[in-house]
């Protein structure tokens, strides 16, 4: 028992060794590289990605998933604006060189009807054809219950994608 | 122990002369920033705000911007060449639609590619209500210059890059 007691002890009160020190460096140098620079924490604010992503939810930004390929339809990414710190949440609707269209809230790539079983909301949107730039990619939110205007959404760089969320 | 006091000693004044150097002599990249900070603190609003406090402010933000400041933003329809005296009062119109506002920067690119000018890539995210209650939430990509006259930074170009291109 008394043993238990030491090892408690000794668990949250370490005797700063130059072992403990090392591995704990190593421990937080891991923790500063992984969760600052590769799997950043993000908050999701806004209903944009609704019913997807919910105002208010936790997640992570992995930004290795597009090192060795490019963005595919339906893919969910992290667009970045000046830096990392901020940056919107959309899901790629179509990629480089089709033409993407909504009528009537419909979604039609290369005048094709998309199917989007992630949307949920009713969508009145109408969009005349627009041809997707080299290098780009369309992105719109999930959530499209609101005027057109009103919707931050359009073609984005595939160099401003840093990655998607993690779930 | 006469040793161990010593040493705590020195690493103490060395933590003071370290803070001491960043906090009085401020590089130019600072200068540039607290311009950004200072138009965000007047630009942002407290709902119940009253006339003095606003009047105030607005004169602040022209304080800001150079003589003649150029401003592209497609977004709100405010492109041109503009005066401060001009830029504070459609900053005062703007304020007055909104019970409150809070404009925020982040992300800063500072960069300086010649004696006396400054250009900052940076995010602005402005969040407030209206005076009809309508809830706003906006996020823009900033290209801004800035001039420096009299040993004072002043912001001459402004601009929305558009991020996503419908």
């Amino acid at each position: 028992m008394r043993d238990g007691n030491k090892k408690i002890h000794q668990f949250f009160f370490p005797s700063l060794t130059s072992k403990f020190l090392i591995r704990a460096s190593l421990v937080a140098l891991f923790a500063y590289l992984f969760f600052g620079h590769l799997c950043t924490p993000i908050l999701i604010k806004g209903q944009s990605m609704e019913p997807t992503y919910r105002n208010g939810s936790i997640n992570f930004c992995w930004k290795l998933r597009y090192i060795f390929s490019e963005p595919k339809k339906y893919d969910v990414v992290a667009v970045r604006f000046a830096g990392n710190k901020v940056m919107l949440l959309k899901r790629v609707i179509a990629v480089e060189g089709e033409h993407v269209e909504f009528r009537n809230g419909k979604l039609f790539v290369d005048g094709k009807e998309m199917d989007e079983p992630y949307v949920h909301y009713p969508c009145n949107w109408n969009l005349p054809p627009r041809q997707v730039e080299k290098d780009c990619v369309y992105v719109v939110g999930d959530n499209r219950n609101m005027p057109i205007e009103n919707h931050h959404f359009g073609q984005a760089p595939t160099k401003r994608i840093i990655g998607g969320p993690l779930w | 122990m006469v040793r161990v006091k010593y040493i705590l000693i020195a690493i103490l004044v060395v933590i003071f002369g370290i803070w001491a150097a960043f906090t009085l002599f401020q590089s130019e990249e600072k200068k540039v920033k607290k311009q950004f900070h200072l138009l965000s603190k007047w630009a942002s609003k407290e709902t119940g705000e009253n006339t003095f406090v606003m009047a105030q402010k607005v004169k602040n933000i022209g304080k800001l911007f150079a003589e003649h400041c150029e401003l592209k933003a497609n977004v709100i329809s405010f492109t041109g060449r503009y005066t401060a005296e001009e830029i504070s009062s459609y900053a005062a119109r703007a304020r007055l639609s909104f019970s409150n506002l809070s404009l925020q920067f982040y992300d800063f690119n500072v960069a300086f590619p010649e004696e006396g000018l400054a250009k900052v890539t940076l995010t602005a995210k402005l969040t407030g209500r209206t005076t009809t209650g309508e809830g706003v939430d906006e996020t823009h990509e900033l290209e801004c210059a800035l001039k420096k006259i009299e040993n004072k930074w002043f912001f001459s170009y402004m601009e929305v890059v558009e991020v996503l291109k419908k």
